[in-house]
């Protein structure tokens, strides 16, 4: 990994033959590299040595004679004499073999491992074939649930410390240890702490027996019944490599793929379980229209004629909301379609919870390996990277830990990185732009949004320094406007010319579909629709669009005929509820694209049924702009198409064909049109170990205003504190039956502080006055709270707090008081009074 | 008319007389007797149950991992805590065997990590439409007693139904040849338990099943 060429090799002999190690390089990883393959079971190439299962044993000979050495603990010297099939070398693993199955129960054909499983094909090429071991082996309590989602076998544990060491090295949620000790050592949790970790997968995907076990995968399938094709996750920005296995055309099981460019092989438990998603009974199979108060089954040809009638009016009265969902090809596809052949501007991929799409577009991208390169610095001005994007989060941490990273970190409340942040500004909510324009501007003499000035100055020692400067940015707070990270994006960039941006956006493929330009104002590429010709397109919209909040006030107003919902669920998503729901209400028709009956395509005229991740071919386009695979391994269910399809299909029906008719066809008009696909060799994405990045050829540039001012202060003392958990009550997360019911209850999150001034220790819930409205909310106090802050992630079950939230303000206010009625039994979320 | 040399073999061949032997058994055969058959025909599959009821079958797929003619489907599912089908964790929740497709080969029994699967003599079965000839769990699972279900369509004697165990193994186990005068493995519930298997000459095959009286082998 961190290796350096082979210019400064070290020679060493392996089994009579020459060969260079790098510099530092471990024996195990340098003889794999040449062809000789060390049997091992702790050694992981993404965590720490460890030496504990003694399985690598080879012979080594440092020029005191031959003996026994763990290739997993020892870097390469100079003249090293190596001997991995020597007599001595078989005994020695014939030796450990023995010791390991004396343990270790033979119930491998009821086991979920068996088949693939390094410790059966050890036992078969290096074991001694025979067990002189008769008695009675340990025995434990059969699979005991450590998590909702992984079982453990103690049994079978043969303590090769690898789940343990992901828990704490790489994960940081230590949550499991081995216990006890001698021939009773087990893994085990501490009690009452369940291995509740978002990454707690990984450690059945490491583990070499079946000991760890994922329960949403417990005897759904065997190894050699599996199918597997490689993929790329779309459940968030990061695009983390996997590999997607079915059996029997049911998706069964999704595993990490070692890309050294994203996510070392590592997932959340969202990546990796999120397939159950696809055979809910809930999917959406055939195409329906709304009539007669129902929902009717119809055909496609009926459906598409509808839908094209409603199209076919002023495009000005036409809007599209969302895209995330698609891959890229099927937003080339829908762009074409909106902006193209129906010609109308107001299309956001973005649902109002995300970073205006200029921005996004128009910043310097950072890879993460660029974010993440040993003494870089890196600004952190957004969501906690743990809840929205798991796998960056692995990387970053790992960065910080390991590689010596500076962490800044400016957030309205504790992230999981604050711990190994060297600079913690913790701005209030507004006050964001304003923090870092005081550390551009050197004014440091008074505090600023609650942050003191020596802490700006520190944060402004860290960012001026030579080592280069990444922003990783986002929307920490859905409670406050996209605005104010605008302006610390503005501001870093003012301090640092050669600063890179990582855009923390959340859903799904959302960068492809802004590259695609479903937001308004673009056009395919990233760039602004100058109102001329574009590639082959018979014409371009002739306005400026409105984006998601400009759409839904303008269904509000009357004046959006035909609103397209392409996979979007705004009524869930869109920070401000009402403002949705008012919209869908009046809008004359809606065309939802999906795959389940959210709450915003239950109101729809028409639904059209669309494909899943996992059942149609594309291209994902990650944060960093990396272009890497989605590929299809398992049919699609009932009538559902790709999204590229029904854009085709309605295109024919409304107007000029879109012009193509396959994939490739698809791919070639888009390597004709956009000057970054150009050279592009879409067939070669596949077999990439990591996708090339693509460079917009923008012809505009970026621009940032002056930094708005500080919010007013309100007679409302409490700033709200909106954000997302990894968990939650979204569409996906609910038909996976595994991960539905891990969402966490909603509870308003106050600082101790607080909890203690506003003499609140012996109460259970609180009342949260916004002005309009006020609920009674239960409540903890939280350290990770700054004061004056109230935090509640929204999505979770038991209260909307988007109920609390309107589009268009900058910030929330809300007044925090003893409920009138002192104590109550109610659970959360009761309505108190509508002011 | 170099055609008629053609004509003359055929003509030669039928006087050398039939060579193909009738199966002589079964119902509407001429006689009512079943035809002697060698000791170990690989007939139609049997699921078996230990003493105390549990199915032996725990699901892992192995035999169809093994089945050349992928003719098995078989998923297994966790066990009920509080009626478990089978000892342990995992039961096979799904069984099913396309007689279409199986080609009696047997590695499916040789597979069996618990003795689950193994074949009957019965081979006197058929069926008029392709849904009847996929056997499911239900009809694959030995009955409380331990006998092999006698299904409709399938032609059992008396006494047949004991003969139901592993006996027809075409390896032995851990691989050594020199198996015989030994006994394979236990009977299901007490039944098809054999004496041990004597040599595997032609001769005498030949001379078991000519005499007919013994269509099930291993009795000497």
């Amino acid at each position: 990994m961190t290796s350096t060429e082979a210019s400064t090799g070290v020679p060493f002999t392996l089994n009579g033959e020459d060969f260079e190690a790098d510099n530092g390089e471990l024996l195990i990883d340098a003889a794999e590299r040449h062809g000789v393959h060390i049997p091992r079971f702790c050694h992981h190439p993404r965590m720490k040595p460890v030496g504990m299962c003694r399985m690598c044993l080879v012979e080594v000979d440092t020029g005191r004679g031959p003996a026994l050495q763990p290739s997993c603990m020892l870097p390469v010297t100079p003249e090293m004499k190596v001997e991995t099939e020597s007599e001595a070398t078989k005994q020695a693993q014939d030796g450990v073999l023995e010791f390991l199955l004396a343990n270790h129960p033979l119930d491998c054909p009821v086991c979920d491992k068996g088949g693939e499983c390094p410790l059966q094909d050890n036992a078969y090429a290096y074991g001694p074939g025979e067990s002189r071991f008769v008695e009675e082996k340990r025995h434990f309590e059969k699979p005991i649930p450590i998590s909702d989602l992984v079982h453990l076998d103690r049994e079978r544990c043969i303590l090769c410390d690898r789940c343990t060491r992901f828990a704490s090295e790489v994960a940081g949620d230590p949550l499991i240890h081995f216990i006890d000790r001698g021939s009773q050592t087990q893994v085990n949790t501490f009690p009452d702490h369940p291995f509740s970790s978002y990454f707690s997968g990984n450690t059945v995907q490491i583990c070499p027996v079946g000991a760890l076990t994922a329960a949403p995968y417990r005897f759904k399938a065997r190894p050699w019944d599996l199918e597997a094709v490689e993929s790329t996750s779309m459940i968030d920005t990061a695009g983390a490599r996997v590999v997607l296995q079915s059996s029997q055309d049911k998706l069964v099981r999704i595993l990490g793929v070692d890309s050294d460019a994203v996510n070392w092989s590592w997932l959340s438990d969202k990546d990796r379980f999120i397939y159950e998603a696809n055979t809910s009974e809930n999917r959406i199979v055939e195409p329906r229209i709304w009539s007669n108060d129902t929902h009717r089954s119809v055909r496609w040809t009926e459906a598409t004629k509808v839908a094209a009638r409603a199209l076919r009016i002023d495009p000005e009265r036409v809007a599209a909301i969302g895209g995330a969902r698609l891959s890229l090809e099927s937003q080339y596809a829908w762009t074409k379609l909106l902006k193209g052949v129906i010609g109308t501007d107001n299309a956001d991929a973005q649902l109002g919870d995300g970073i205006p799409g200029a921005l996004v577009l128009g910043v310097e991208r950072a890879t993460i390996a660029h974010a993440c390169q040993p003494g870089s610095v890196i600004v952190l001005v957004g969501p906690d990277p743990k809840e929205e994007l798991p796998t960056l989060y692995l990387r970053l941490r790992h960065a910080v830990v390991e590689d010596g990273v500076k962490l800044v970190e400016i957030t309205p409340r504790a992230t999981s990185l604050s711990e190994l942040a060297s600079v913690r500004l913790r701005a209030t909510p507004g006050t964001v732009g304003q923090v870092v324009n005081a550390i551009v501007t050197e004014s440091f003499d008074q505090p600023i949004g609650g942050v003191d000035g020596s802490r700006l100055r520190a944060a402004h020692r860290l960012l001026t320094s030579d080592s280069p400067v990444t922003m990783v940015f986002g929307r920490s707070n859905l409670a406050e406007s996209a605005r104010y990270i605008a302006d610390a994006v503005g501001g870093i960039k003012r301090l640092r010319e050669d600063a890179a941006f990582l855009p923390a956006l959340r859903r799904g493929n959302v960068h492809g579909a802004l590259e695609m330009g479903l937001t308004p104002g673009f056009l395919p590429g990233a760039v602004r629709n100058r109102r001329s010709v574009f590639g082959n397109w018979a014409s371009t919209p002739d306005f400026e669009g409105k984006d998601t909040d400009g759409i839904l006030r303008a269904a509000v107003a009357g004046d959006i005929d035909t609103l397209v919902l392409l996979g979007a669920d705004p009524m869930a998503d869109f920070p401000d509820r009402q403002l949705a729901e008012e919209a869908l209400d009046n809008v004359g028709t809606i065309i939802a694209v999906d795959t389940f009956l959210t709450e915003s395509s239950r109101r729809s005229d028409i639904v059209l049924p669309a494909a899943m991740f996992g059942e149609h071919d594309g291209t994902f386009l990650n944060l960093e702009r990396r272009l890497s695979p989605i590929r299809a391994k398992v049919t699609a269910p009932g009538l559902c198409r790709p999204d590229w399809m029904i854009a085709a299909e309605l295109s024919l029906a409304v107007g000029p064909d879109l012009g193509f008719a396959s994939l490739d066809e698809l791919r070639a008009e888009m390597s004709q049109v956009i000057g970054s696909l150009e050279d592009l060799d879409w067939d070669a994405l596949a077999s990439a170990d990591d996708g090339p990045i693509i460079v917009p050829r923008r012809n505009w540039d970026l621009e940032f205003g002056d930094p708005a001012a500080l919010p007013a202060v309100s007679s409302y003392g409490f700033r709200l504190v909106v954000d997302r958990k990894l968990w939650d009550e979204g569409t996906m997360i609910q038909e996976s039956a595994s991960l539905a019911k891990l969402a966490p209850r909603a509870e308003l999150r106050l600082s101790p502080a607080d909890v203690q001034l506003m003499e609140l220790s012996n109460q259970t819930h609180v009342t949260v006055d916004q002005g309009e409205v006020s609920f009674d909310l239960p409540f903890v106090a939280d350290p990770a709270v700054a004061p004056r802050t109230a935090w509640l992630p929204a999505r979770l079950p038991g209260f909307d707090v988007r109920r609390l939230l309107a589009a268009g303000r900058s910030i929330t206010n809300v007044r925090l008081r003893i409920p009138d009625h002192g104590e109550s039994d109610h659970d959360g979320g009761s309505e108190v009074r509508h002011g | 008319m170099g055609y008629l040399e053609g004509f003359a073999v055929t003509l030669r061949k039928v006087a050398e007389g039939v060579t193909t032997r009738n199966y002589r058994g079964g119902k509407g055969g001429r006689s009512d007797q079943k035809a002697p058959k060698p000791p170990r025909l690989h007939g139609r599959h049997v699921l078996n149950r230990y003493e105390d009821g549990m199915e032996k079958c725990i699901g892992c797929e192995l035999c169809a991992g093994v089945c050349p003619a992928k003719c098995i489907y078989v998923r297994g599912a966790e066990n009920p805590p509080e009626d478990p089908k089978s000892p342990g964790e995992r039961y096979g929740y799904v069984y099913e065997i396309n007689y279409l497709r199986c080609i009696h080969c047997d590695l499916c029994v040789e597979a069996c990590p618990t003795e689950a699967i193994t074949e009957t003599k019965m081979f006197e079965f058929s069926f008029t439409n392709r849904s009847d000839a996929i056997y499911t769990k239900d009809e694959l699972l030995v009955g409380d007693d331990g006998k092999p279900k006698d299904l409709p369509w399938e032609d059992w004697r008396p006494g047949e139904d004991e003969y139901t165990s592993g006996w027809m193994r075409a390896t032995s186990p851990s691989g050594k040849a020199g198996f015989e005068g030994k006994v394979g493995w236990s009977g299901e519930l007490g039944y098809g338990v054999r004496s041990p298997e004597l040599g595997q000459s032609a001769v005498e095959i030949e001379e078991s099943s000519s005499d007919g009286s013994d269509e099930h082998g291993g009795h000497h």
